[in-house]
């Protein structure tokens, strides 16, 4: 063959591989995690009860532990990173890591970039105020700096344009409108503001309840006011791999159906935050 | 005068205008602050009586106690030669900084049962991708200063169009757009990678801007009489321009080392267990924050200063050709 052939056909070739390579879906993601026999998830170390450093400098928390369940219905290890909940939010994980944990509802918008699995905790936001603040209600919270965490739906909610699109949702009622939404990338923070006082560099803070009664049980100097919505938490992976989501729920709801969610739900909250109320 | 030459200047906090002067300006400023409520007050007591109570009177009279106290320290520091003026004031201003974290009322068993974990894990992490970028940083920045100096169109605008770009953009911006996007055209990094990629490509643009002037601030007669006696390109850059250049370049690169280092901490967005990530995520969850912080700042600290000692000792050995 003359050059131009050849050079022409090398391209041509190159080109297809590359666009076979990225057209693999069935199996892909699942065949990966079989083949390392690791499975890669992707947790934060800041999440209080969720997924925290122990005195040990290892990760220990609900997450970590259903986790681990999963790895064990799938036959694999589990391999914990930390990247930071915008990044697992935000998608586009090239393959980085398998499976995100960190309760996240399974809304419309979400689901157009992530798959999402059956759920594995239902629980609900709450908003925290000082002790010293003079709110009684959450109608008191109308035109107040209110914290939260960035990218959740407890700041959709305090902007107001959360709609409820996850499977069993009810309506939800927003119960005050902030007079000025500060984001955090993660609680403690907005903690760490909020106890400064009632009105120094934030009112309230809304938040799930588990954060809160974490930030209680460390002396915080905040009060619960009231429950503003419930939403389920599940595991979010990317939208490649049918196979794979659909193993993930089944080791969620063989977990579920032994018991051991409720019991690690047990361990973690003191109740079985695993089943819907 | 800014060189060492035989004439014995005058002290100049011997001088009674510099001491007068000093001495109102300090006064101005303690009494702009209100500072019966510290533990200085308290040490008046005395004096003024009970601190909270004693109004204009105690004010003035702690303001004016923490002036004199001052002036005193400077004219008695005067006396003495100068090493031992250097050692004794950064002793006092270690002690101020000392008393200062007092303030916060630190745990230090929470400090002292972490420091061997910050150290095995996040001062390794960071040592490590620091030394990578650097040592990657330096060689883009030789060839992009040559570049940016040759007469040759291509180079040079590849080379200012580097230096432009790497340097207009935040590098936490240059990280996130390696890490995320990266991948749209195929090339996935993991977080270690991306970060040392990042450090690497934004300090070679700036060390290439210095390494630029260090070989501009050698004479253009060394040029000439290289090519005279017959040596080419690669010959004199070697032998004759970069040993001249060298010292030059040394503080300006030895400040880019300690900026590497610091700036290695932005990897910590990506999830790296480096540093400043260990000391957010075991400060946060415990609520001991402030500890954290101010234990990984001091091991920053300590690193910086081995890197300034290094090079002061390198400016030193270069420095013994200009002794007199």
């Amino acid at each position: 063959m003359n050059r131009i052939t050849k050079i022409i056909a090398s391209a041509s070739i190159a080109i297809v591989s590359v666009t076979i390579g990225t057209s693999v879906y069935a199996g892909e993601v699942l065949q990966r995690v079989l083949d390392a026999k690791t499975l890669k998830v992707a947790v934060g170390t800041d999440w209080g009860p969720i997924s925290a450093l122990n005195a040990n400098h290892e990760l220990e928390g609900y997450d970590i532990d259903v986790a681990k369940g999963i790895a064990k219905y799938l036959g694999v290890k589990a391999e914990f990173v930390t990247p930071g909940w915008d990044l697992i939010v935000a998608g586009n994980w090239q393959g980085r890591w398998d499976i995100g944990m960190g309760q996240m509802t399974p809304t419309t918008e979400r689901a157009e970039k992530l798959d999402f699995s059956e759920n594995y905790y239902y629980g609900h936001v709450v908003a925290v105020v000082p002790t010293d603040s003079k709110a009684k209600e959450l109608s008191d919270l109308n035109g107040a700096i209110v914290g939260v965490t960035t990218s959740t739906l407890e700041e959709q909610y305090l902007n107001q344009t959360l709609t409820p699109n996850w499977i069993g949702a009810k309506p939800i009622e927003f119960k005050f409108k902030a007079g000025q939404v500060k984001a955090y990338p993660s609680a403690n923070i907005a903690f760490d503001d909020l106890r400064l006082g009632d009105g120094i560099r934030l009112n309230a803070v809304v938040t799930d309840q588990e954060s809160a009664a974490t930030a209680i049980k460390s002396e915080y100097p905040v009060r619960v006011l009231g429950t503003l919505f419930s939403a389920p938490g599940a595991i979010s992976m990317m939208k490649v791999d049918n196979e794979f989501r659909e193993k993930i729920s089944a080791a969620i709801k063989s977990m579920k159906d032994d018991g051991t969610l409720s019991k690690i739900s047990m361990k973690w909250y003191g109740a079985d935050n695993s089943v819907e109320k | 005068m800014l060189y060492q030459d035989t004439v014995e200047p005058e002290v100049l906090v011997h001088k009674p205008w510099f001491l007068t002067s000093i001495f109102a300006i300090v006064l101005t400023v303690c009494l702009m602050f209100n500072l019966e409520g510290t533990s200085f007050g308290d040490i008046m007591r005395p004096v003024i009586g009970d601190p909270v109570q004693s109004g204009i009177y105690g004010r003035v009279a702690i303001a004016f106690v923490i002036a004199v106290m001052f002036c005193v320290n400077i004219v008695l520091i005067g006396f003495i030669p100068m090493k031992a003026q250097i050692g004794i004031v950064w002793v006092e201003l270690l002690l101020l900084s000392l008393a200062f974290f007092k303030l916060f009322d630190l745990s230090m068993p929470f400090i002292w049962k972490n420091v061997p974990y910050l150290i095995t894990q996040g001062v390794v992490t960071t040592i490590y991708v620091s030394a990578v970028s650097l040592v990657c940083a330096s060689l883009i920045a030789i060839v992009a200063a040559i570049a940016k100096l040759s007469s040759n169109g291509f180079a040079y605008a590849i080379a200012s169009f580097y230096t432009s770009f790497f340097r207009g953009l935040p590098l936490l911006m240059q990280i996130y757009l390696i890490y995320l996007g990266l991948p749209q055209l195929g090339i996935v990094l993991s977080a270690v990678p991306s970060g040392i990629l990042a450090l690497s490509l934004c300090y070679g643009a700036y060390m290439a801007e210095v390494f630029r002037a260090g070989i501009q601030s050698i004479d253009r007669g060394q040029w000439e009489a290289s090519r005279s006696i017959g040596f080419g390109f690669g010959l004199t850059m070697r032998r004759i321009i970069l040993p001249q250049a060298f010292p030059v370049v040394i503080p300006p690169t030895g400040n880019m080392f300690i900026s590497i280092l610091k700036d290695s901490s932005l990897v910590s967005v990506l999830g790296v267990w480096e540093l400043t990530f260990l000391a957010r995520t075991i400060g946060q969850p415990t609520f001991r924050y402030m500890e954290m912080l101010v234990t990984a700042a001091m091991i920053y600290w300590i690193m910086s200063a081995c890197l300034e000692v290094a090079q002061s000792r390198l400016e030193r050995h270069f420095a013994r050709s200009t002794m007199r």
